[in-house]
Formats: structure tokens, C-alpha cells, sequence
């Protein structure tokens, strides 16, 4: 017995419309991909060494922003931000420093520190959801009390990295010679990470537990969803990324800097999940959506002066992008609405 | 009036659930005030009630989300308590709200399955949800109760209000309850979109199986789906008919002048 199909196609180049319509409403990722790939053209059509010179930072780049945004989406879909990200990723380095200096082996500093990281998420998490303070404020705290106990704890001073860390995510020079894979590395960190979580987010329970809490809540209480665990298991994730996404840099600068993570660092991070099609009234948003987004931030951040923009100009195009990309969500959710 | 012709008559059913003077106060106001309501087996029932009788109270104490105050439930003959939803669920309660619990960003499959998803595990480790399951079973689910969707994997965001309803029944159907209870079905839809939910309430009445208890607010859609009516008036049953024992004018009579009057006078609260 099975159920046919509604009766009345209509007519095909109408249809073929609408059904680029649902594709990119259901694969929210495709515009972001077109934009990518125009922006890529253009830079290399105005300065013809972008892609083969520039390809390496930009990438680089693009993980500091994508490790970042990748838990920016995630916790958004869930509709929670978290603000402190880039004080995280300055933080997680020192603490595994520490440890190291505390005498702890680079391979149980480093998970520890990540630990450290998680437990910050964790407190984010648990502040918001079980304390009922708005994740905006919870973690604007945490954004000034991880700033200032750096800072002292290091009297402003930036560490060297030490020897030991440096090779281990991203590979040494001498292994890597002549093949860029070092430059590389922490992009193909990022994209193993993404791909990772935009299965953990379809294909999971937890994934689709996440996307339950943020578009209906009460819903998801009411089928037995432990909702208050999702979230904060969320803010927690968000945590470990930033801190690895710090680690990662401190590897690969050499230099552990108390002023490395920037705020704009966490708001470059937020505008690549947001132009990636993640929205921040909940339940819809995609991982490899802000993956591309990073690339389109990075892209414009590092390709606008290359091409002769002043810098600092970069940002007039991506404030646009921002807003641009949320009404473009906005008004395609109420086209959908329309169209039943 | 009559049953229609394919709705077999209930007969003596055995109880399913029985409520014995069952008050619930939250802090100083009173809402439920020893009700007393039964069920039978395959049983629909419909309970009526202006906002604030404490329909509502009732039900979320017969899903397990509050306890009653004081007062007895049994279940199938035993005396029974509900410490939690998950509680409720395992007895077999099931309850569609009003607000359908259903999440928009979500597929039609993954709603039915919310959760309580399948796993299945990939390489032997990575615990996946077994997408294809879903849809197959979610498909298998709405041909059960009749329901056509040109496909499982749409939003339920994309679907009409009448579509949404009927998942909603149709995922409460399918852990096979012995009791569902459908918190105002109706009160968002459109006529034909009622229609179809006042349909699927027969498809599963015709088979008497499972008990029903609708709370519903058109005498019309009562006496069409319904066996019998219980009248909450101010935390308690004031009326309990069978819909064969009475007709449609003679309910409106009675809860205009009689019933509702009869309830007043015991009751502080004004009638409304």
C-alpha cells in the first residue's frame, strides 16, 4: 500500500525554478559556494597571483576563522553565541605552556589544556542554561575574566612555543618538504573537523537533538530530549574547538601570545557561520556552511589589499555580506511559508 | 445518536484507566477538585470543559509531567502512579499537544523517530542514526493510519497545518499506546484539514484497539468521532453521557442551562 505521489506537475521551467529554490532553502551551503567562487575568480582576475601566491595564508587564515565558526554554528543552531571564543583560544596555549612547565610530556599537556578548554565551555554552558543567564551575557563575562587572568598570569609577555608542540598538528618542515603540506596542515585539520561535524549534526542523535533544542524547545522537552545536556555539551564543543584552534596557531607562529585571540577573531568567526546560512533564532545552520564562510571572510580579509584596497576595507564588503546573508535567510524562509 | 455502520459497538469493554477523586492544587488555587472519569478499552472520550476547568491540569497528570494532590489512578484494574512522561510512555500513554511537539528543521522521519532514533553502527563503532530505517518505518507508520505524504524526507516546516497534526498522531501511534490523548486536535485546522484528523480518530476507533481521549470543543465533531462525553466543569465531571444516550441539541441545552448552573452552585469560581 504505498502512498502515491500528489497529482498536477507543473509546468517544467517553473518547476526547475522552484526546485532551485528548495535546493538552496535545503542546501543553504550552495550560495555561500557561489559566492566563494566568485570572490576567488575576481581576486584572481584583478591580480593574477592571488590564488597561486596567496593560497597558503589565505588558508591558514580560513582555519583560525573556521575552527571557530564551526562551534559558533553549532552552538547557534542551538540558538546560544558564544562570545568568549577567541579569549578560549588564547587561553588553551598558555595552559598546556604551563603544564609544560609544570613538567608534564607535550602529549599530556596538550590534552589537558583541551580539557581546560572544554571545562570554560562548560561553564558557559552551565551559566546559560541551568543559571538562566542569556549566553550573550554569560559569556561576555567570560570574555573579560579569561582576558584579564591571562594577561596577569603572564604579565602581558608572549611565550615562545615550545620545541616539542610544534611539529605535532602540523607536521614538521623537514617531513613535509617541498610539499606545503605545512602551511596547509591546519586547514586540513579544519576541513576533517567540519566534515566531521556536519555528520554529527545529520547523522546523529546528538546532532539532531541539537537541532531539536534551538527550533522548538518545548517540543523537545516534551518527546524527552535532555535538552539542558545538548546545549551544553554545545557549549562545550565550542570550547575544545577555539582552544585547538589556538593551539594549532601557536604552532604555527611559534609564539604564544596573550593578545593573539582578538575579539574580532570571535566575530570574524560568528560572520562566517552567519554568510555560511546559520541563523541565530535556532534550529537551522550548517557546519560545512561556515567552513565556506571562513574561506569568503578570509578571502576578503587578505585578498582586498592584494588587489589594492586600502586596509581595513575588507570589512565594508563583509559587514554587507552579514546582514545580506541574514535577510537572504529571513526572506527564504517566508518565501517557503508562501509558497504551500 | 447511532454509531456509523463500520465503527463496531464497544460493548462491555474492560476498563483501561480509572480515575478516582483526583484533586491538584498549585500552591493556593485549586483546579482539580475530585475528579472522577473512566475509560474502556478501544473506548473514545471526549472531555469538554471551558479554559480553566482543569482539562488541561488532567491531562498533563496522566502524561506523567504532574503529580496529582491527592485522589487514585488505576490502570487496567491496579492502582498506578506517574512519576514522569518517560513513566506514562511506558504504561502506553501517549499524548499528542496541542503545540504538536514537532520541530520544524527537521524531516517528517526524523520527527517520527525524535528521541528514540535507531542506531546503527558504522565500521563497528561510529553510532549513526539509521536514516534509511527511519524513512522506511516512518512510510510503513502513516500507511497504517492512512496518512499520504508525497515524501518522508520534506520539512515538516513545508507541510499544512492538517498534514503536521496527523504526524503527530501518527508518531504517538506508533510505540502502539493503549491510550492516546489529543490535546484540542482541531483547534488550529481548517475545516477540511479537521475533517481529515476527525478521520484518522475514526480509523483508530473502528479497530478498538486503542482509547482515545479527545479534548475537543465542537459538539458536532464529538457525536461524530466520540462514544462518550465527559463535562469538566471546575475540576470536576459534571456530566458523563454516552453520545447514543443523547443528542447534539439536547448537550447544548444541558450545558447552556443545567450543568453548568449545577456545577456553579458548588463552586467558588464564577462560571464563565
Amino acid at each position: 500500500m504505498a502512498a502515491p505521489a500528489p497529482a498536477g506537475q507543473p509546468p517544467s521551467t517553473r518547476r526547475s525554478v522552484a526546485d532551485w529554490l528548495k535546493i538552496l532553502i535545503r542546501y543553504p551551503e550552495t550560495g555561500i559556494t557561489a559566492v566563494a567562487i566568485v570572490i576567488a575568480i575576481v581576486f584572481e582576475v584583478l591580480n593574477g597571483a592571488f590564488l597561486s601566491s596567496e593560497v597558503p595564508v589565505l588558508l591558514a587564515s580560513t582555519a583560525q576563522y573556521g575552527l571557530i565558526a564551526v562551534g559558533e554554528a553549532m552552538l547557534m543552531i542551538t540558538g546560544e553565541i558564544d562570545l568568549s571564543a577567541a579569549k578560549i583560544y588564547s587561553t588553551t596555549p598558555f595552559l598546556a605552556f604551563y603544564l609544560t612547565g609544570a613538567g608534564l610530556p607535550w602529549a599530556a599537556a596538550i590534552p589537558l589544556a583541551l580539557v581546560g578548554a572544554a571545562g570554560i565551555g562548560w561553564v558557559n554552558g552551565f551559566v546559560t542554561v541551568r543559571l538562566g543567564v542569556p549566553s550573550l551575557i554569560a559569556t561576555l563575562g567570560m570574555l573579560f575574566f579569561l582576558n584579564g587572568a591571562i594577561l596577569t598570569v603572564s604579565h602581558s609577555q608572549p611565550a615562545r612555543t615550545p620545541e616539542s608542540f610544534i611539529n605535532i598538528f602540523l607536521g614538521s618542515d623537514q617531513q613535509n618538504a617541498g610539499t606545503g603540506i605545512t602551511q596547509v596542515a591546519a586547514f586540513l585539520w579544519l576541513v576533517a573537523i567540519a566534515l566531521a561535524f556536519a555528520v554529527v549534526l545529520r547523522r546523529t542523535r546528538f546532532g539532531l537533538h541539537t537541532i531539536a533544542v534551538g527550533s522548538n524547545l518545548l517540543a523537545a522537552r516534551e518527546l524527552g530530549i535532555r535538552t539542558q545536556r545538548t546545549k551544553i555539551l554545545n557549549f562545550v564543543i565550542m570550547g575544545v574547538l577555539a582552544g585547538f584552534a589556538g593551539i594549532i596557531e601557536s604552532c604555527a607562529s611559534g609564539s604564544i601570545d596573550p593578545s593573539a585571540g582578538d575579539n574580532t577573531l570571535t566575530l570574524y568567526a560568528i560572520a562566517a557561520a552567519v554568510i555560511g546560512g546559520t541563523s541565530l533564532f535556532g534550529g537551522s545552520g550548517t557546519v560545512i556552511g561556515a567552513l565556506i564562510g571562513a574561506f569568503v571572510v578570509a578571502s576578503l580579509n587578505d585578498g582586498l589589499p592584494l588587489v589594492g584596497a586600502q586596509a581595513g576595507f575588507a570589512d565594508v564588503p563583509l559587514g554587507i555580506a552579514i546582514v545580506a546573508a541574514m535577510i537572504l535567510n529571513i526572506k527564504l524562509t517566508a518565501l517557503r511559508v508562501r509558497q504551500i | 445518536m447511532s454509531l456509523p455502520a463500520d465503527v463496531p459497538k464497544l460493548g462491555d469493554a474492560p476498563e483501561l484507566l480509572r480515575a478516582v477523586a483526583v484533586t491538584k492544587n498549585y500552591g493556593p488555587s485549586i483546579v482539580l477538585r475530585g475528579l472522577d472519569m473512566h475509560v474502556g478499552r478501544g473506548e473514545v472520550v471526549a472531555l469538554v470543559g471551558d479554559n480553566g476547568a482543569g482539562k488541561s491540569t488532567f491531562i498533563k497528570i496522566l502524561s506523567g509531567f504532574h503529580a496529582p494532590t491527592s485522589g487514585t489512578l488505576f490502570w487496567e484494574g491496579r492502582e498506578f502512579t506517574l512519576a514522569s512522561p518517560t513513566e506514562a510512555r511506558a504504561h502506553g500513554i501517549e499524548t499528542v499537544y496541542q503545540d504538536l511537539a514537532l520541530v520544524n528543521d527537521l524531516t517528517v522521519a526524523q520527527n517520527m523517530f525524535l528521541g528514540r532514533e535507531p542506531i546503527k553502527r558504522v565500521l563497528g563503532v561510529l553510532p549513526l542514526t539509521d536514516a534509511k530505517a527511519m524513512r522506511i518505518k516512518t512510510r510503513e507508520f502513516l500507511d497504517q493510519v492512512g496518512i499520504r505524504l508525497a515524501s518522508v524526507d520534506s520539512l515538516v516546516r513545508d507541510l499544512s497545518g492538517g498534514q503536521r497534526q496527523s504526524i503527530a498522531v501518527a508518531r504517538a501511534m506508533q510505540s502502539q499506546p493503549k491510550l492516546l490523548i489529543m490535546d484540542e486536535p482541531l483547534a488550529a485546522l481548517g475545516v477540511r484539514e479537521g475533517a481529515h484528523v476527525l478521520d484518522l480518530v475514526q480509523e483508530i476507533r473502528r479497530r478498538r484497539e486503542v482509547s482515545i481521549i479527545l479534548i475537543v470543543h465542537n459538539y458536532a465533531q464529538i457525536f461524530q468521532v466520540c462514544d462518550r462525553i465527559n463535562f469538566l466543569f471546575s475540576g470536576e465531571i459534571v456530566l458523563d453521557v454516552a453520545t447514543s444516550d443523547i443528542t447534539e441539541e439536547e448537550l447544548i441545552r444541558m450545558v447552556k442551562s443545567g450543568v453548568g448552573a449545577k456545577a456553579a452552585d458548588e463552586s467558588v469560581v464564577s462560571a464563565p
